[in-house]
């Protein structure tokens, strides 16, 4: 599997240095849709800047990077396209291994399932072969590789690449087992950027499953297990957020990265839900609100780790999807690293029924981003409406795909009502067929 | 000083020897003050019917500051509304300042500079600074030089810290300050006055921080400025306290006067005006005994006719030199000196690149040495090495 991979990596780098050559690399980087107030490149080479001149780079509202990104960008600012590449190869390798990893674990449980003689017969023809699976990993990286949202992310060299890379490595490090490893990444994704704390839930469950733990509250080592996690992945925070002070010398990298993340007090149209409120929102009901809108992210974090703790990994990508649909600042960047986990669902395709319809919704927002854009800042002839309302179909298709995939996936598992042991990937029936017959007429 | 020089050679060397002391005494009276042209700039900045004392205001100071020689084309008037010809002028044509009709101070000979809505925010401090386009005539230029006192009068409806520019905007006393700092480092001033009759007015002057700049406020801060007389017959009020007592006190004063400056901060008590008017002298280098009324609202210059020759002494110098000891003790301030400007032409700053400080360094990579190797385990060491 080795070649076709470098296959794909060599094509990808060869777009995107392609396109750093262009002339439409300026053009891209300085889309709203891309470069964010969080992750524009723009505001990295600023903030260094600030520095080199003696000034805190976080006085001034204008660079809300960690320290970690000056420290790197510090030394690699000339390289500063090479790295992205980089990242970006160093995210779909990581990503291929953890699907490849994964799906020897989805193997594994389907095989003892059928040993065990769980499967209904009629769903002999969904049980998923090696033959099938086999491309998933090499998918997975195209898909990321590939994926004009990557390509664009890249060629603005918006630091949202550098997240996906650390929260690819987290998911690399969780499917592995390797609790520290996945404490520490996802320590340093929440160092990033905030939201990735919500992928806490998936990973521990994840863990668990690897190490046999059921998940009862009344168990011991569930606790405790919890716990060391928990312990681990605070200290490491805790770590690199005192490490981030030595860098500078303050701390008000805090109030500039969090705070910023958390109170959006920017409010230049992105394709995120956040800008039109807060314009034209009344000042005294602003608190209110984005304690409700930043609620709203963290808020389906535990109804859907009750309700999927049997498939973590697929939790992990709906959270993935939740964090890019809702975050304050989102790009395409963001929507770019879940689209990449689509392939290993895929098996879920027949089942899905708008699927025609809502990759449609997102292709056409994604092509009337810009004109709309044009039309209102440049023609003069659109408002904010014409683009919050595109911003809101292409969120709305988001969500829709995500609910689709879920709704299905459930249906197809089975709500855990019925005693029935399900895969933690594949699509099993449970015994009754009468579920199985229902789950049948689901493809209709 | 160039004009006066000559005439002060002219003098000298007329009188002789006998003459000395007298001409020394004349001599200095030149150099009291250090101004050769007077300008004013007054400024209505209330529109509306109701406002129609600040016109009042405004132009009975235009009148008084013509009369005392300040020719059109060295004030700048701005008059924000046309209460003359406002329709709801019983009498068009005449803006008056005492009940009963007595004193028409619109008359036949008034040049509005700026009329209506051109008096913005913008355009008054572009006449301060003399950043105006090119295109700009002359009657609406404030072409003062470093010798020119400047009279600036302003009048209408303010707050604390701000004075409000015709019911749109309004001018805060920093911008009005930082103003006259950009006069004062252009040199478009050598001496100030600036009077405000607004509500609050003090306000105004708080943040003066530019030298040679006396202030008059018509109230405290905290305190409103009022009206003086209503007029029945023309239904509104025609002067406020404060103006009205200003011009009882200026209508006094002939281009001869010596009345001097602490006779105008007595003007107005507070059993007349019912708010306290406050001055500020602090920025001012001169005792404000020693200068005259005139200084500021009249246009005199001090020429001496003779007939005589005079021969030019060079112990001219000494009379420069010789200020009256009670002024403030204060050096001349002299141009070059306010901006360091060698310092800032010849001088860049230092490149220092910024290195992140070693202790961060080591840390981060002990950390992620650490986590390698916990990962990993020490015996892929020798894998490595």
């Amino acid at each position: 599997m080795a070649a076709p991979l470098v296959l794909v990596v060599l094509v990808a780098v060869t777009v995107r240095a392609a396109l750093y050559r262009s002339s439409l690399a300026a053009f891209i980087a300085e889309r709203v849709e891309v470069a964010s107030p969080l992750n524009a490149w723009k505001r990295v080479v600023e903030g260094l800047a600030l520095l080199d001149l003696g000034v805190s780079p976080y006085s001034g509202a204008i660079f809300h990077e960690t320290p970690l990104i000056i420290y790197l960008f510090h030394f690699l600012i000339e390289y500063a396209e090479l790295v992205f590449m980089i990242t970006d190869v160093l995210t779909a390798v990581a990503l291929y291994l953890a699907i490849q990893d994964y799906n020897k674990v989805v193997f594994k449980k389907q095989k003892l399932l059928i040993e065990l003689d769980k499967y209904a017969p009629d769903v002999a023809e969904l049980i998923r072969t090696p033959m099938e699976m086999h491309y998933i990993p090499l998918k997975v990286a195209l898909f990321y590789l590939l994926n004009p949202y990557t390509v664009m992310s890249c060629v603005a060299k918006s630091t949202c690449a550098i997240n996906n890379t650390v929260i690819a490595f987290f998911i690399l490090a969780t499917i592995k087992g390797s609790a520290f490893l996945s404490a520490v990444f996802l320590a340093l994704a929440t160092y990033q950027s905030l939201y990735p704390i919500t992928l806490f839930a998936p990973a521990l469950l994840y863990l668990l499953q690897r190490q046999f733990i059921p998940i009862k509250p009344k168990s011991k080592s569930f606790w405790l297990y919890t716990m060391q996690y928990a312990a681990l992945y605070l200290c490491s925070l805790v770590v690199i957020i005192c490490l981030s002070f030595f860098l500078l010398n303050s701390w008000d990298f805090i109030p500039s990265v969090y705070g910023f993340i958390l109170s959006v007090p920017d409010l230049t149209p992105n394709i995120g839900l956040f800008w039109y409120f807060f314009a034209e929102m009344f000042e005294h009901f602003s608190l209110f609100f984005v304690c409700v809108f930043q609620i709203n992210v963290f808020f389906y974090t535990i109804p859907l780790a009750v309700k999927l703790k049997e498939h973590p990994v697929f939790f992990m990508f709906v959270q993935l999807a939740i964090i890019s649909i809702f975050k304050s600042y989102p790009t395409v960047g963001d929507v770019a690293l879940y689209m990449a986990f689509l392939p290993v669902w895929s098996h879920l395709y027949r089942f899905l029924r708008n699927i025609f319809i809502l990759s449609c919704v997102l292709i056409v927002c994604s092509l009337l981003f810009p004109v709309l854009w044009h039309l209102w800042i440049y023609a003069g002839s659109a408002n904010s409406n014409f683009y919050y309302a595109i911003t809101l179909t292409f969120n709305i298709g988001q969500v829709s795909r995500a609910r689709q995939t879920r709704l299905h996936f459930e249906d197809c598992t089975g709500s855990g009502v019925l005693p029935a042991t399900v895969n933690s990937a594949g699509c099993v029936w449970p015994i009754q067929s009468s579920i199985a017959a229902s789950c049948l007429s689901c493809s209709s | 000083m160039a004009a006066a020089l000559p005439a002060v050679a002219l003098l000298l060397g007329c009188c002789g020897a006998p003459l000395a002391s007298g001409v020394q005494d004349q001599a200095e009276q030149f150099f009291r003050s250090g101004h050769t042209n007077n300008w004013a700039v007054l400024v209505c900045t209330s529109r509306f019917w109701f406002n129609y004392r600040h016109v009042a205001n405004t132009l009975s100071v235009y009148r008084s500051v013509k009369r005392l020689g300040i020719p059109d084309s060295h004030i700048v008037l701005m008059l924000a509304d046309d209460m003359a010809c406002n329709p709801r002028n019983p009498k068009p044509a005449t803006v008056f300042s005492h009940k009963n009709m007595e004193l028409n101070v619109y008359g036949d000979d008034v040049e509005v500079d700026y009329r209506s809505y051109e008096v913005t925010v913008e355009n008054f401090l572009r006449v301060l600074t003399g950043r105006i386009p090119p295109s700009t005539p002359r009657s609406k230029r404030l072409l003062s030089d470093d010798r020119s006192n400047i009279l600036i009068y302003m009048t209408g409806h303010g707050g604390n810290g701000f004075l409000k520019f015709q019911d749109s905007e309004e001018i805060t006393n920093v911008e009005l300050a930082d103003a006259f700092e950009q006069m004062w480092q252009k040199r478009r001033y050598n001496e100030l006055l600036f009077i405000i009759d607004t509500c609050q007015g003090a306000s105004m002057y708080e943040r003066f921080y530019s030298p040679n700049i006396m202030a008059l406020a018509s109230s405290q801060v905290g305190e409103d400025s009022l009206s003086h007389q209503p007029d029945l017959g023309i239904g509104v009020h025609l002067m406020d306290r404060y103006t009205f007592y200003v011009l009882e006190f200026l209508e006094e004063i002939h281009p001869a006067s010596q009345t001097n400056m602490n006779d105008l901060f007595q003007v107005c008590p507070k059993s007349l005006c019912v708010s306290t008017p406050g001055h500020r002298t602090d920025l001012f280098q001169r005792d404000p005994q020693n200068v005259l009324i005139t200084d500021f609202f009249g246009s005199v210059r001090k020429v001496e006719i003779t007939t005589e020759t005079i021969s030019l002494d060079r112990d001219l110098t000494v009379f420069e030199n010789e200020l009256p000891k009670d002024e403030l003790a204060t050096e001349p301030l002299k141009y070059a000196d306010q901006l360091p400007v060698a310092q800032i032409i010849h001088q860049k700053p230092k490149q220092k690149d910024w290195h992140p400080p070693g202790g961060f360094i080591l840390g981060l990579w002990a950390l992620i040495i650490m986590v390698f190797f916990k990962t990993y385990g020490i015996k892929h060491m020798k894998h490595i090495f």
